[in-house]
């Protein structure tokens, strides 16, 4: 039996090129995955191995305790240093001084949200010079490679940061410091100083880590262990170099294992569709050989035997699949980590490839198993095969499905209410994880039902598309005909395609409408042409609160102005004021903010006005009950979620910093928008709130009639204070857009693979049939069709089954990505991208041509009479 | 159909009618040099207008080659084909599918129609792959003399042998093609449906002036046809006008010998 199968293989491996392509496509995608994730986390190692392994020990402030919410960061004390330095087995002890040292960028203005970090390094840390040289002069520093990249300062070039009073200091660059991955200033940016300065421009004398290195000739662990002994215990944790390195990578590993968890769940979809490919291949081969199969019975195989050889065939495609795409695999994700690897911040080596067994072992059997499970069925079909069959004509092998059967509809109907229920039920519903949960649930019920009535959607579509298709001439109107032949067989073929249709439509509308959500968000957060904003301050606890906590800041003690950044609070009235006074400038409007405690016990509801503003026009929301633009002295607009039982009319008690006052509701808007907590009228508020005099945020909008780049330089000059932000609407607006469409090109790009392994189905779908069919061409052709009118025919089919098949899944992408992100955002608007959708089904069209070109090409050289002259 | 047969009394054969198809010195070698092997060697053979006419010959001898050439369906490797006054020879692949197309007509022995055309399109189909307009009348016609009236809609599958080569039949007429050639078409048949076809093939020679070369093997079949040509190794050695199954049978034995 093993001889027949391996005879029949050999005989037949034309006809399994295109399966052995679509499994080593799926496998090459899972290795490849692994192969790359594995690699970037040798290549994290790597890197922050070469930063540490240069010290026998890191010793840190214990921050296990530290809340950073109402605590001062923990440092070691400069005499805990001394202590370390002194021991014998220390070479040297050097102090890490790290703090606020906000960088000003190009414009002149405070890099980042969040002020970069400066940092003192010397020869004697785990910071080493990239290129040039690290700062030996009060005036030079090094800068991170990542902040260097992003400003666009290089070495030689001058840059300024601000010291803790605000004021500027100019500094020449020396060099560049790599930071690796898993250190928090790789995001964040740092600048590196000389210990002293670093004293200076951060404000700090205690280290937030020292960094030790052995004496000549002692070993790394012995030094680990007498720094332990001296100075470990509560507040302080030692760390030998190799401990710290790992602990870096760990954070870098994280990021590594999240991105193989999601390239691998892509990897499944491809996997998944190989399978179909894989179902459909050995159905069509199996129905074509019965008089084989039969044969075979006849001579005296018995079940058992038949269905042997039919899962040997299997799986020796399947190894033959899963090798080819296992070695594919290894190549795609090193080239991958090749090019991609550095953007990680991983050190691309070839010593950093890592082909672990898992990548190879996991490929091999996901290619394996896919294969022969998805060769089962056919294969069970195939043992049922009577003895006599093998004498019968095989003039048309299986005759013609005409019969879809109640059974059929039945249950893909009842799968349809099943899915259509529980999309209610999730629609119905609050929204949250269980309302996600159910929406990907009925999706897939969905897919299920499409699955079940694909031969019943098969037909239908083809009579649809019958009447438009049948004008266009005799070689459409015979491939409709063909193409609904054997529904069955069009419907795993062209289901293939639907899985990456669904997903990427789906993907599509999500996109769009997020795109489009939060945009219009943005319009309404800043309906202005300019936002000014007070960076984020790290150093002290109080301003890492909410931003505009202002009543507690100034009624609690005098800490908030005990930390050394006062000017953090927010934009002074004196920006305002000078924006105010610009011709250039149509309007200004100030947001204030306050916190409150709220209406009910236990709450803080945040209370704002808007200076220049009216709020209705200028600032609007979903608005619940109400009229926004009743708003007044002695009234206010509040939002859902902290309106509790009041309503519109009611009146509420709220606690100020002058006292109790009674406000008349005259509006509820909806939650996490605009207008969120309560607002007052701007002179109430002020009056009310009379320590709030900094806005949490300016807005400006441009006179129409004004040059952009004057209202530019306006907006800039009043910004002076370098710790402000100003961030343009539109730059947000198109930096925004090109983050989503970024991530929607990267999805699609991994989408994209299951489509191309969908084609390959059909390809070889369309190739078995003109197998298949060989006498039937050949009896067109001797009926006068020319050779194009036969290549038109396969075509049109192909790309027939590739729209129906793009069809469904387009229709179905639109209706749960719209589900999903109506579950997920409930004031979601939602998009369908209609020219993205033109574009798939183009995509579509092209696809069923690419898939027919080899079989019609075919199809249209074989010999009449030969093909007339075959049984 | 068979009610209507007129088996006792054969019309007058064409000879002076001009031939329809003529081929000349027709040579086809499969294959080249010394393993070559020369399946028609020196073929010279006329078909007049409205003859029936059998070619027969044993198996090897070539005879379903001559078809294929005389047809377009292949090519001659040398000598000329003549279909009116079209040189077969001469014209290229895409003028040969056009001559096809409009002026010949087929009836294979089996899988003649496309399965998935219901009998009715399947008789249409060479009228729509040439874009004619197609002629209701004879269309009309011809599906009564062949009484598949009743039988249009159905698809291949659900037909009966006789049936669906009756359906071949009415498609190789439809177009009235200035020659039917018909391959073996009553191989797949029993007897009484098989004598059906030929009678009726017969009946459309004579009364519609329709000219039909059939290839066959079977004695009976050809004692239906007005002439019979006889083939061995690629030559035309005999040929029998107002054949019976018994003579026909007696040329057989004696080439055979």
């Amino acid at each position: 039996m093993l001889r027949t199968t391996l005879a029949g293989l050999r005989l037949h491996k034309g006809r399994l090129v295109t399966t052995v392509l679509a499994i080593a496509l799926g496998v090459l995608f899972v290795s490849g995955t692994l192969v790359f994730t594995d690699s970037l986390r040798t290549g994290f190692e790597d890197t922050t191995m070469g930063a540490t392994d240069r010290l026998a020990s890191v010793v840190l402030p214990d921050t296990e305790n530290w809340d950073p919410q109402s605590e001062e960061e923990p440092r070691l004390t400069p005499t805990l240093r001394d202590d370390i330095a002194d021991l014998p087995e220390v070479g040297a002890a050097t102090g890490i001084i790290s703090g606020d040292a906000p960088l000003l960028d190009q414009d002149g203005q405070a890099l980042g949200q969040v002020p970069t970090a400066g940092l003192s390094v010397t020869e004697d840390t785990r910071y080493s010079p990239e290129t040039g040289t690290l700062p030996s002069a009060a005036d030079e520093v090094a800068l991170a490679t990542t902040t260097a990249e992003q400003t666009g300062f290089d070495v030689g070039d001058t840059v300024e940061v601000l010291d803790p009073e605000g004021q500027a200091h100019a500094f020449t660059v020396t060099g560049l410091i790599d930071v690796s991955i898993g250190d928090p200033y790789l995001i964040r940016g740092a600048v590196a100083f000389t210990e002293s300065t670093a004293v200076t421009m951060t404000g700090h004398t205690d280290y937030s880590e020292i960094n030790v290195r052995a004496a000549a000739d002692t070993p790394d662990a012995e030094v680990t262990t007498a720094v332990e002994d001296a100075v470990g215990g509560p507040g302080v944790e030692v760390l030998s170099g190799t401990e710290m390195g790992e602990r870096l990578a760990e954070s870098g590993g994280a990021d590594a294992a999240t991105m193989n968890m999601a390239l691998l769940l892509f990897a499944l979809v491809s996997v998944a569709v190989a399978g179909l490919v894989v179902y459909n291949t050995f159905a069509i081969l199996l129905a074509q050989r019965q008089r084989e199969l039969a044969l075979l019975r006849c001579v005296g195989a018995h079940r058992g035997q038949v269905l042997r050889g039919v899962l040997l065939e299997a799986f020796i495609v399947g190894l033959t699949g899963a090798t080819l795409g296992v070695l594919g695999g290894i190549g795609v994700g090193y080239v991958g980590f090749y090019l991609g690897g550095d953007s990680f911040g991983a050190a691309v080596s070839a010593s950093s490839l890592t082909v672990s067994p898992v990548a190879i072992g996991a490929g091999l059997s996901v290619g394996l198993v896919t294969t022969m499970a998805a060769a089962l069925v056919p294969a069970l079909r195939a043992t049922r095969v009577s003895p006599l069959a093998a004498l019968r004509s095989s003039a048309v092998a299986h005759g013609l499905e005409r019969r879809a059967g109640w059974l059929r509809s039945g249950a893909g109907l009842l799968l349809g209410l099943v899915s259509a229920t529980m999309l209610w039920l999730a629609l119905g519903s609050q929204g949250g994880q269980t309302a996600m949960l159910l929406v990907t649930l009925a999706g897939m019920v969905a897919f299920l039902a499409v699955v079940v009535l694909g031969p019943l959607l098969v037909r239908g579509a083809i009579a649809g598309a019958e009447v438009p298709i049948r004008r266009l001439g005799v070689a459409s109107r015979l491939a409709v005909d063909n193409a609904g032949r054997s529904p069955k067989r069009a419907a795993t073929a062209m289901l293939a395609l639907t899985v990456g249709a669904t997903l990427i439509t789906g993907y599509a509308v999500i996109n769009a409408s997020v795109e489009r959500t939060l945009l219009n968000q943005l319009d309404e957060q800043f309906p202005a042409d300019y936002t000014i904003t007070q960076q984020f301050d790290l150093s002290s606890p109080e301003q890492a609160n909410e931003p505009g906590d202002g009543e507690t800041n100034h009624t609690d003690t005098d800490t908030a102005t005990a930390t050394a950044v006062d000017a953090a609070e927010g934009v002074a009235p004196a920006v305002v004021s000078a924006l105010e006074d610009a011709p250039e400038v149509d309007t200004v409007f100030s947001e204030l903010r306050a916190t409150a405690p709220g209406l009910e016990a236990g709450q803080r509801i945040p209370v704002s006005a808007y200076l220049g503003a009216t709020v209705g026009t200028d600032l609007t929301a979903e608005v619940e009950a109400g009229e926004l633009t009743d708003l007044g002295p002695g009234r206010a607009v509040i939002s859902e979620d902290h309106a509790g039982s009041h309503t519109v009319g009611d009146t509420v008690q709220l606690d100020t910093e002058r006292g109790e006052t009674e406000l008349e509701i005259v509006a509820v808007v909806g939650d996490m928008q605009q207008l969120w907590g309560l607002t007052m009228a701007p002179d109430q508020f002020t009056e009310e709130f009379p320590s709030v005099t900094e806005a949490t945020a300016v807005n400006v909008r441009a006179d129409p009639d004004a040059d952009p780049a004057d209202v530019r330089d306006v907006v800039y000059e009043a910004a002076e204070d370098p710790t402000l932000q100003v961030t343009s609407t539109a730059e947000a607006r198109s930096e925004f857009t090109e983050i989503l469409d970024t991530a929607f090109l990267a999805v699609a790009a991994m989408l994209g693979l299951s489509v191309l392994i969908a084609v390959f189905g059909i390809a070889n779908t369309m190739a078995l049939s003109v197998l298949e069919r060989s006498r039937e061409s050949a009896l067109l052709r001797a009926l006068g069709l020319s050779r194009s009118q036969l290549r038109r025919m396969l075509v049109v089919e192909a790309v027939l089954l590739c729209v129906i098949g793009s069809g469904i899944g387009i229709g179905l992408g639109v209706l749960f990505g719209w589900a999903a992100g109506a579950v997920t955002l409930p004031s979601m608007l939602t998009v369908i991208p209609w020219s993205q959708i033109a574009m798939f089904l183009g995509i579509a069209v092209l696809a069923g041509i690419i898939a027919a070109i080899l079989p019609s090409r075919r199809a249209s050289r074989t010999s009449v009479t030969s093909a007339l002259a075959r049984e | 159909m068979s009610d209507s047969a007129t088996l006792g009394q054969p019309a007058l054969p064409h000879y002076d009618t001009p031939p329809v198809v003529t081929a000349r010195d027709l040579v086809k070698v499969y294959g080249s040099g010394e393993t070559g092997v020369r399946a028609l060697d020196g073929v010279n053979v006329d078909f007049t207008r409205g003859a029936f006419t059998a070619i027969m010959g044993p198996s090897g001898s070539g005879k379903s080659t001559l078809m294929h050439c005389l047809a377009g369906l292949d090519t001659a490797t040398s000598g000329s084909i003549m279909v009116g006054r079209t040189d077969l020879t001469q014209l290229r692949e895409k003028q040969l599918t056009q001559l096809r197309r409009d002026r010949i007509g087929f009836v294979f022995q089996s899988f003649n129609l496309l399965p998935m055309l219901t009998a009715e399109r399947n008789i249409l189909l060479p009228s729509q792959i040439a874009g004619r307009t197609i002629d209701r009348d004879r269309f009309d016609h011809i599906v009564d003399v062949v009484g598949l009236r009743q039988r249009l809609d159905h698809l291949p599958a659900t037909l009966s042998g006789g049936q669906q080569q009756r359906v071949a039949v009415a498609r190789a007429l439809l177009s009235a093609p200035e020659v039917v050639y018909a391959d073996e078409p009553t191989g797949n048949l029993d007897s009484r449906t098989g004598a059906e076809i030929l009678t009726f093939l017969r009946e459309s020679a004579e009364e519609l002036r329709q000219t039909i070369v059939m290839v066959t093997h079977d004695p009976v079949a050809a004692a239906y046809a007005e002439r019979v040509v006889f083939l061995r190794d690629g030559r035309l050695v005999d040929e029998l006008n107002d054949p019976t199954a018994q003579s026909v049978l007696d040329r057989l034995v004696h080439l055979e010998a």
